[in-house]
């Protein structure tokens, strides 16, 4: 019984080490974005949100958030549409060459992103595109439309081909049928894709990195004046920018359930 | 009744497109620029093999072994951290697995330049988080392994354990509790179930969560970047100074190429064995 509990104790301290782990880092921005000096120096003599006023003040903490929402935006928008398509070929109908599709559809998850990043740059430059935030756009996709893709197709299987079937019977047409039938059985999916799409995107260093050109979106600002140019700014406009995207995603899942909420009680 | 073609294709068609024009088509170019001579900023028809011969003689294969073997180091450490915690979580923690595996989870969604940051600051030293609590709650100096090789690891470690672990636990739920008792009653000891009953039964799992963390870390350069003080010079840095400083486009596509071929060969035929509506329809 001791020996049970000792274990049960161990793999407590283990799931908890783990935690710790991938925690102690943000915990620590948290932490560094609290000074006022400009050097690092903790503890810190003076704890203040001084830093916060300055970022909130400050244009270019506008800009960053103005570029990373654009691009952001841009990808959920294409890439729910892509994806929903795509999760139709991939897991709804059986077809000739749908392991093929599904394979090669797979091939960019697979994919040192900044290895793509840099293909793209060169290959944007080649054809005479200069870089900016719609390359970036273009760069994120091609990662992002096939997890989104995936995402949605979960949602697929186990999805009644009959209802479908019963819904052309009487009547309805391909349009009605997506509108009516398939779509409430995968919306699901597709918000899961839209927030994946919003979150992957926001998040993004690798590919925006080499692709964004001279608009710089939040997470490559952060990783050029963290190498050079230390101030208590980086951290709290890393602090805002996590926030941002956390807000968003809440209140979009706020949103989601209000509707619901709405709808239901009436049918 | 007559059969109706499949609708299939048609709504393949537009990935299809947009992965065929952004995705292959980049490839395609990048892989014509690095058959052009050296130094050139125009696709002809003058095809050689100049920048791979370089590629093999002027010291680029370091970087190229820095990345490789960092990849192959992370993902080994990842895998046994994710084995027991994956275990653990699948068979011990009951209730508490859905937040644990969201707590897990949430991370991925932060962006790596903000999580590096962070581990930067918690490894700083004399200032840093770590450094700074020891000596004030007890006096302690302590060195930092910040800008070494061994800082850039960590992070990798750090950065990519979720894309090893997620894969990981999908392929521990696909072994069934009765065999891991079936071969306990026949006198398998823990290290053999481990090996002759787990294993096995979890290799999808982690033959994903493998290929995810080793082609992931290839690229990967911000962690050489932010927490390896550029003490060694991974692929990606040695491609980006091709392309920028040296103005040598060439040059730095053949040596993209060569990253992609190494991914390639690694990738491509684990996926082609791997049933993917399996996994998914689970």
């Amino acid at each position: 019984m001791t020996q049970g509990h000792r274990l049960a104790a161990l793999r407590t301290l283990w799931i908890v080490a783990i935690l710790a782990f991938l925690y102690i880092p943000i915990i620590s921005v948290v932490l560094a974005s609290l000074a006022n000096t400009r050097y690092m120096r903790f503890p810190h003599r003076i704890w203040t949100v001084d830093a916060y006023r300055d970022a909130l003040g400050s244009f270019t903490t506008w800009q960053l958030h103005t570029i990373s929402l654009s691009i952001a935006l841009s990808v959920v928008l294409i890439s729910t549409l892509l994806g929903t398509l795509g999760a139709v070929a991939f897991a709804r109908y059986d077809w000739r060459g749908r392991g093929w599709f599904q394979r090669l559809l797979v091939l960019p998850i697979f994919f040192p992103q900044p290895v793509l990043g840099l293909a793209l740059l060169l290959s944007f430059t080649a054809i005479g595109i200069s870089p900016s935030w719609k390359t970036a756009v273009v760069a994120h996709l091609v990662w992002i439309v096939p997890i989104v893709t995936l995402v949605i197709s979960v949602r697929f299987f186990g999805y009644d081909v009959a209802q479908e079937e019963a819904a052309y019977d009487l009547g309805a047409s391909n349009l009605q049928v997506f509108r009516e039938v398939t779509m409430p059985q995968i919306w699901p999916g597709v918000f899961s894709g839209i927030l994946f799409g919003f979150l992957l995107s926001w998040s993004n260093l690798p590919l925006s990195v080499f692709t964004s050109g001279p608009d710089t979106p939040l997470p490559v600002w952060l990783f050029t004046r963290t190498a050079t140019n230390y101030s208590p700014l980086v951290p709290s406009v890393a602090v805002i920018g996590t926030v941002v995207s956390a807000m968003i995603v809440i209140g979009a899942a706020l949103l989601l359930w209000a509707s619901s909420r709405l709808r239901s009680p009436a049918r | 009744m007559r059969a109706r073609r499949s609708p299939g294709p048609w709504f393949a068609a537009p990935v299809a497109l947009f992965m065929l024009a952004c995705f292959a088509a980049p490839i395609f170019i990048v892989t014509w620029f690095s058959l052009m001579p050296a130094r050139s900023f125009d696709l002809t028809t003058a095809f050689t093999a100049e920048n791979y011969v370089t590629a093999f003689t002027e010291g680029y294969a370091r970087p190229l072994m820095w990345s490789l073997i960092g990849a192959a180091i992370t993902t080994t450490v990842c895998a046994v951290l994710a084995w027991p915690s994956a275990v653990i979580l699948h068979r011990h923690a009951g209730n508490w697995a859905t937040v644990v595996a969201a707590l897990i989870a949430l991370p991925i969604f932060i962006s790596e330049s903000v999580r590096l940051f962070g581990m930067s600051v918690f490894m700083m030293p004399r200032g840093g988080i770590l450094a700074g609590t020891l000596n004030a709650l007890f006096g302690l100096q302590i060195g930092s392994i910040l800008n070494t090789w061994s800082a850039a690891l960590v992070g990798m470690i750090y950065v990519h354990l979720p894309f090893m672990l997620f894969p990981l636990l999908l392929g521990v739920s696909l072994i069934p509790a009765d065999r891991i008792e079936a071969a306990r009653d026949l006198g398998a000891n823990r290290w053999q179930v481990f090996r002759e009953v787990e294993l096995p039964l979890a290799a999808p799992g982690l033959t994903i969560g493998a290929l995810l963390t080793f082609v992931l870390c290839i690229g990967a350069n911000a962690e050489a970047a932010i927490l390896g003080g550029r003490a060694v010079t991974v692929i990606t840095t040695a491609i980006e100074q091709r392309f920028s400083f040296a103005q040598d486009w060439p040059m730095g596509a053949a040596l993209t190429v060569l990253v992609i071929a190494i991914t390639a060969a690694i990738v491509l035929p684990v996926l082609a064995r791997l049933d993917l509506n399996r996994l998914t329809r689970r």
